[in-house]
């Protein structure tokens, strides 16, 4: 099996040759990843390992937006013990209602946004006691 | 005929109702809010005029901006598009009290159709089946589990306002019920400001067959055959195609007579949709009707591919006194026709919508297709409005034909940026049972595990093409404004 060779086009196309065969591709760079467009499938290589493993250890205290959204409601309190699955937050994007729930049992520590504000993705909601 | 109109819309349907006015030789208004200073549609327009902040009700829910914006630019009519303001007949009214056409039907059809109730009533007394269900006049949770309990399992509740999926939730039992009558209504109250519910009973792998109607100010309505839109996900269509597999002549024929009658029964004027479920197949099937939109579909260009005509065109003349443009002898379904949503949403992650810049963004082209875009290379896909980015529609002499042209589009459809359901649309036009047409609503349910694969390792090709654009710097203004040269560019890499 032969490497496959990849000659760039130009204005992000490129012409990928692979076991005597040649398709177009397409790639960018764009939010810290590569995005590639192939036989109709993306691909998004990086972010980096590093940067992945720090968001999963933030996420076991503390729980964020997946997208930029507003916040509909918040359905707890802080000193409330809540249950997995329980909603904690009800947040809106794009008309639709995406409820943010609890990972395991847990007792709320803090709430870090307020209803009616929009939150970015990755910016802590709420958090909960540890694990 | 007019010779200023407003588009009180945005997104891929702003664009294509402006098109239609330039050929016309109308002269065009576009809107928009803070979010879409630099849209498309606000570029293709001969004028635009900001309405308001980025969220809806804040600009492209604001009727009396709207209005303002139609006196200040001297606009004889507004097209309303779909969503936002198109079935709002106290909008509809507005327009008529400020002299303004508002392209649509009349506010007083507009208001007994988009009452769910109010079109069951006159579906019945047309003659016209509808699904069993009720609309509670008492709306306290008890009453409406009383009226689920009393319609029998399962339940489908909807605003009785609005559209688009939008607050419907399928109840399988009576425990689940509190929490979504709960849910439906704060989603019907946030996107209408009406949380009236409406339970219905649910039909077991219906299909969702839809036709075209239009009718002119002098009593005159004639269809344009049906639309295919069973492949949904959450009461929001997907995939749209043209003819329907399960319709037979004979089903067709009588499905077309219905939504005729129930059209002039409302008294209605323009281009409506007569939705309606089919139960069982060939020329005995049984249909329900569903609902009525008072409005231009998102997926009226299958229509168009395979009547040939232009809808929006024939909107504006209705709506300046002309007589409908055709007789019905005169429509022919030629073709098949195809249409999927493209949407800014990641189905890997529960179809989770997606916001962001497209880093790259560019159509196919080809005989037999047509791409609707709201959007183009360098935009800016917003969290304040729905996810549909483009509709790509392909023709064909078979539904075969079609089929292979929306796959090969979607093969030559890069976007990239953010994640799209372009991977997934292709899935679907290669999955068998859609081949062999065999659809129903939940399709995308039962098949979730085929058509959103575990494995998203990238193939060595895309890696390999990954790696030369981590190679190479950010790509110089040259590259860009012009094609490469091809003596400096050239260059096989070996990765």
């Amino acid at each position: 099996m032969s490497d496959p060779v990849v000659t760039p086009l130009g204005r992000g196309r490129f012409l990928v040759s692979s076991e005597g065969r040649q398709r177009v591709a397409y790639g960018v760079s764009a939010s810290g990843s590569t995005w590639v467009f192939l036989d109709g499938e993306v691909a998004v290589i990086g972010p980096t390992a590093s940067k992945a493993r720090t968001t999963a250890a933030d996420e076991q205290a503390s729980l964020t937006a997946p997208m930029p959204a507003t916040v509909v409601a918040v359905a707890v309190q802080p000193g409330q013990k809540v249950g997995a699955g329980d909603v904690l937050i009800r947040l809106e994007a794009m008309k639709m209602e995406l409820p943010i729930r609890s990972p395991r049992d847990a007792t709320v520590v803090a709430i870090k946004c307020r209803e009616g504000e929009l939150v970015q993705p990755g910016v802590p909601l709420l958090e909960l006691s540890e694990a | 005929m007019f010779t200023k109109i407003l588009v009180a819309n945005r997104g891929e349907i702003a664009v294509r109702i402006l098109r239609t006015c330039r050929v016309m030789g109308i002269e065009t208004v576009a809107v928009y809010s803070d979010a879409d200073a630099r849209a498309l549609h606000v570029t293709l327009a001969d004028q635009a005029i900001r309405i308001g902040g980025a969220a809806p009700a804040d600009s492209y829910l604001s009727q009396t901006t709207i209005l303002e914006a139609a006196r200040t630019s001297g606009a004889q009519a507004i097209h309303p598009g779909y969503g936002f303001l198109s079935e709002n007949d106290a909008f509809a009214a507005a327009c008529a009290a400020a002299g303004v056409t508002f392209i649509g039907p009349s506010p007083d059809a507009m208001a007994k159709l988009g009452s769910k109730t109010a079109a069951r009533r006159i579906a019945e007394a047309a003659g016209v089946p509808v699904v069993p269900g009720a609309v509670p006049r008492d709306q306290s949770d008890a009453a409406l589990i009383a009226a689920a309990t009393q319609v029998g399992f399962p339940v489908l509740l909807k605003p009785s306002e609005g559209g688009g999926g939008i607050g419907m939730k399928e109840v399988h039992a009576a425990a689940d019920l509190a929490s979504a009558i709960a849910q439906a209504r704060r989603e019907a109250e946030a996107a209408f400001g009406d949380g009236t519910l409406y339970v219905e009973r649910l039909v077991a792998r219906p299909r969702h067959v839809e036709f075209q109607v239009l009718g002119d100010s002098h009593g005159t309505v004639v269809h344009l055959f049906e639309r295919e839109c069973s492949l949904q996900r959450r009461h929001q269509k997907v995939l749209e195609e043209t003819p329907s597999t399960a319709v037979t002549p004979a089903l067709r024929s009588r499905m077309g007579a219905a939504a005729v009658s129930l059209a002039k029964a409302a008294g209605y004027s323009n281009a409506g949709t007569v939705e309606f479920l089919v139960d069982g197949h060939g020329d005995t099937a049984h249909f329900y009707f569903l609902e009525m939109n008072a409005r231009l579909q998102v997926e009226h260009p299958i229509t168009e591919a395979v009547t040939n005509v232009d809808l929006v065109r024939a909107q504006i003349e209705v709506a300046a006194g002309r007589p409908v443009p055709w007789t019905q002898q005169q429509l022919l379904q030629r073709g098949h026709a195809i249409e999927v949503r493209v949407c800014a949403e990641d189905p890997r992650h529960g179809y989770l919508p997606q916001a962001g810049a497209l880093a790259l963004y560019r159509e196919p082209a080809g005989p037999g297709l047509r791409v609707d875009a709201g959007v183009t290379e360098g935009s800016e896909v917003s969290v304040h409005y729905d996810s549909l980015l483009a509709k790509l529609v392909a023709w064909g002499e078979t539904r075969e034909a079609a089929r292979h042209r929306a796959l090969e589009a979607l093969a030559d459809y890069p976007i990239l940026g953010i994640r799209t359901n372009v991977p997934l649309l292709r899935r679907l036009l290669e999955h068998e049972r859609f081949v062999a047409g065999d659809l129903d609503t939940h399709f995308l349910q039962t098949e979730a595990s085929a058509l959103i694969p575990i494995d998203d390792t990238p193939s060595a090709d895309a890696r390999a093409v990954a790696a030369v654009v981590q190679s190479r710097p950010p790509a110089s203004s040259a590259e860009i404004s012009g094609a490469p040269d091809p003596w400096t560019s050239l260059r096989g890499l070996r990765v």
